[in-house]
C-alpha cells in the first residue's frame, strides 16, 4: 500500500507515514482484532516532524495487557490487505501478550474503546440465548402495545451483514411511539420498563427513553440489550440516543423483517432511510472504530427533553466496580462520629450517597440500624455481605437523586416504615450531584425526618483539593437548601483542612432538624 | 480573532441592535432549555401518582407496600 506505511510499532503505540485519505486500520494480536482507529481522525502529528507522519498511542485500556511479547498485525480493514505484521516486545517479561477477561473470554475493543467480549468471539451456542432474549423482549414489547425493532448496529448489522457486526458488544432495540409530545413517549418508556421488569428481566434506566435490559448467556456472562424509545413529530424522528431527522412514516411502517443469523426479526419499511439517519450516507461502509457525529441541536434537544438522569453516574459505578473487591475501609468519618454523639442508641440511620459503606456499616456496628444508599450500590456490596455474615442491621438499596421517582417513592416508602428517631448522614453527596440532586436530597430529608430528625451534611467548600467528582458547596447553601425544605438549621461548623478527617480540602459541616 | 473581531464590532455600535439580538437568542435558549426539561419532571410525576396513589388511597397497607416495591422494581 503505497499512501501508508508504517515506520514503527513499539511499546508507545503505531508511527505511519499516511498519505492517502482517512481509512480503518484493524490491530490484530496474534491474528485476533483486538483495537481499530483511523488513521488520520485517530492519530496526531509526529513531534517535530513533516506533515504526514502522525502517530497514535495504544488506549489507555489496553495497556495493562501490554506486558511481554505479541505479534501484531496491522491490517486495512476494507481490503482485507495486512499493513504491516511483526514480533513487538512491550517489555521484558517472559511471556505473550494476551486479551482474555477473568473467566477466560476473548476480549477486544468495543467502538468507545472499552473491553468486553465481542461478538466475532463468540459461538452459536453463546448467541442462541441472545437471540432469544431479543425474540422475547420484542413479544413482551408488541404485548404493551409497542412494535419494536433491531436497531443501531443491530440493525446495521443484520442489514449488511445478516450477522452481528464483530466488533460490537451489545444488542439494541429501538422503537417509534404512537404518541408525539415527549411527556406521553416518557411515560411510555417507564411503563415498558415496568412490563420487561415483570417478565422476570433485571432493568437499568439510562435516561427518560432509554433503559437497558441484563440477559445472561449460556455461559454466564452478562449481555446487555438497550431498548431506545424514539417519536415522530412535525416530520422529524427523533429516535433516542442519536436520531433527530426529517423522516416519513411510511419509512417505518408497516414494519419488514431483515434476517439476523438466519432469523427473522421486524425492520423499519425502509431500514436503508433509518441507517442512514443513525450512521450517515455512509453507512454502507463497514467501520469498527465508527464514532457518532450527532448534530449539535439533535443532542441538545434530546438532553433536554431526555437526559440528566444520573450526574456522573458512569464515573461512580466505573470506581464502585473498580474498588467492589478491596475491604471496605475501617473507622469511620469524623461526620459519622458527630452523628453517633447526637442520637440516641436506636435511631433509625439513613446514609445517602454511602459510597462504600464504611460509615453505614459502622453506626451498624454501634447499633444505629442503617440503611445505605447509593446510585451505584454495586459499591456497598462488601459492606451489605460483611453486614450479613455479623447480623448488623444494615440494609442497602439503590437510590437516584436525579430522578423523582426514586425519591418520591423512597419517601413514601419510609413515611410507612415505623415511627421511631431518624437521622440522616450525607456525606459528600452535595457536593457530588448536581442542582437537581441537591433539591432531591432536601426534599427526602422533608419527607422522611418529619417529626423531629436531623439531618447531618458535609461538603467539601472549595478550597484544597476537594476529591474525584467533587464541586464545591458552601455552607451557606445547605442552610438555603434546608431551609427551603422545611427545616431548621442547628448547627454550622467549618474547618480549613478536611478537619479531624485530615483531608486535603476544606470542608462545612451543617446539622439540621425536621420538625 | 473571533473574539477581537466581536468586541471590535461591540466598540463600533455600542448597545448596538446585533449585541442585543444575540442576547435575546441566548436568554430564549435558555427558557426552551428550561421549558424542555418539565417534560420528563412532568413525567415522573404523572407516573407516581399513577401507580402509587391509588394503593395509597384505597389504605390497604399491603397493596401499598406491595405497590411501593414493585414500582421501585423497575426503576
Amino acid at each position: 500500500m503505497l499512501d501508508l506505511r508504517v515506520r514503527r510499532v513499539d511499546a508507545d503505540g503505531v508511527g505511519l507515514v499516511v498519505l492517502g485519505s482517512d481509512r480503518v486500520v484493524d490491530v490484530l494480536f496474534d491474528g485476533r482484532r483486538i483495537w481499530s482507529f483511523w488513521v488520520r481522525r485517530d492519530t496526531e502529528p509526529g513531534r517535530g516532524a513533516a506533515r504526514p507522519v502522525r502517530r497514535v498511542g495504544w488506549p489507555p485500556a489496553m495497556r495493562p495487557h501490554l506486558s511481554g511479547t505479541g505479534s501484531v498485525t496491522l491490517r486495512d480493514h476494507v481490503s482485507g490487505a495486512d499493513v504491516w505484521s511483526g514480533e513487538v516486545r512491550f517489555t521484558d517479561d517472559d511471556r505473550r501478550v494476551d486479551f482474555v477477561d477473568r473467566q477466560g473470554h476473548p476480549i477486544a475493543l468495543d467502538k468507545a474503546n472499552r473491553f468486553s467480549p465481542v461478538f466475532s468471539e463468540r459461538t452459536a451456542a453463546d448467541l442462541d440465548p441472545l437471540l432469544d432474549a431479543m425474540t422475547e423482549l420484542l413479544e413482551v414489547l408488541a404485548g404493551a402495545g409497542v412494535a419494536a425493532f433491531p436497531a443501531y448496529g443491530t440493525l446495521l448489522g443484520a442489514v449488511r451483514e445478516g450477522d452481528f457486526l464483530g466488533h460490537d458488544s451489545d444488542a439494541d432495540l429501538g422503537y417509534v411511539s404512537s404518541r408525539s409530545n415527549p411527556v406521553d413517549v416518557i411515560r411510555e418508556s417507564f411503563e415498558l420498563q415496568r412490563v420487561v421488569a415483570a417478565a422476570g428481566y433485571r432493568t437499568y434506566r439510562y435516561s427518560g427513553l432509554a433503559f437497558r435490559v441484563d440477559v445472561v448467556e449460556a455461559d454466564g456472562a452478562t449481555r446487555f440489550l438497550d431498548v431506545f424509545g424514539g417519536f415522530l413529530d412535525g416530520g422529524r424522528l427523533y429516535l433516542m440516543g442519536e436520531v433527530g431527522t426529517p423522516f416519513e412514516r411510511d419509512w417505518l411502517l408497516p414494519l419488514g423483517t431483515v434476517s439476523l443469523r438466519g432469523r427473522d426479526y421486524p425492520a423499519p419499511a425502509r431500514p436503508e432511510k433509518l441507517l442512514e439517519a443513525m450512521y450517515g450516507p455512509s453507512w454502507k461502509v463497514p467501520d469498527p472504530a465508527f464514532k457518532f457525529e450527532t448534530p449539535r441541536e439533535t443532542t441538545e434537544v434530546l438532553n433536554q427533553w431526555f437526559r440528566g438522569t444520573g450526574h456522573a453516574r458512569r464515573d461512580w459505578e466505573r470506581r464502585a466496580a473498580q474498588r467492589r473487591r478491596r475491604p471496605v475501609p475501617k473507622g469511620s468519618s469524623a461526620l459519622a462520629k458527630q452523628l453517633r454523639r447526637g442520637e440516641a442508641a436506636g435511631t433509625t440511620v439513613l446514609d445517602v450517597g454511602a459510597g462504600r459503606g464504611r460509615d453505614a456499616l459502622w453506626l451498624a456496628r454501634q447499633g444505629f440500624p442503617t440503611t445505605a444508599y447509593d446510585f451505584a450500590p454495586r459499591g456497598l456490596e462488601k459492606a451489605r455481605r460483611t453486614a450479613r455474615r455479623r447480623d448488623l442491621p444494615l440494609e442497602v438499596r439503590a437510590l437516584n437523586l436525579d430522578e423523582w421517582r426514586w425519591v418520591l417513592s423512597e419517601g413514601a416508602r419510609m413515611s410507612r416504615a415505623g415511627d421511631g428517631p431518624r437521622a440522616m448522614l450525607a456525606r459528600h453527596v452535595l457536593d457530588a450531584t448536581d442542582e437537581l440532586g441537591r433539591q432531591s436530597l432536601g426534599r427526602l430529608a422533608s419527607m422522611t425526618l418529619r417529626g423531629g430528625g436531623r439531618l447531618y451534611v458535609q461538603t467539601w467548600t472549595g478550597k484544597g483539593r476537594g476529591g474525584a467528582g467533587l464541586v464545591p458547596v458552601r455552607t451557606k447553601q445547605v442552610q438555603k437548601l434546608v431551609e427551603r425544605h422545611g427545616g431548621t438549621v442547628l448547627d454550622v461548623s467549618e474547618s480549613p483542612g478536611g478537619g479531624s478527617d485530615g483531608g486535603k480540602g476544606s470542608v462545612g459541616r451543617v446539622v439540621a432538624q425536621w420538625r | 480573532m473571533k473574539q477581537g473581531l466581536k468586541q471590535r464590532l461591540q466598540r463600533v455600535v455600542p448597545g448596538g441592535g446585533d449585541q442585543e439580538l444575540a442576547e435575546r437568542v441566548a436568554r430564549l435558549e435558555r427558557e426552551v432549555a428550561d421549558l424542555r426539561r418539565h417534560n420528563l419532571r412532568l413525567a415522573e410525576l404523572a407516573d407516581v401518582v399513577q401507580e402509587l396513589l391509588v394503593p395509597m388511597a384505597q389504605r390497604d397497607q399491603e397493596r401499598v407496600d406491595a405497590a411501593i416495591a414493585a414500582f421501585q422494581d423497575a426503576l
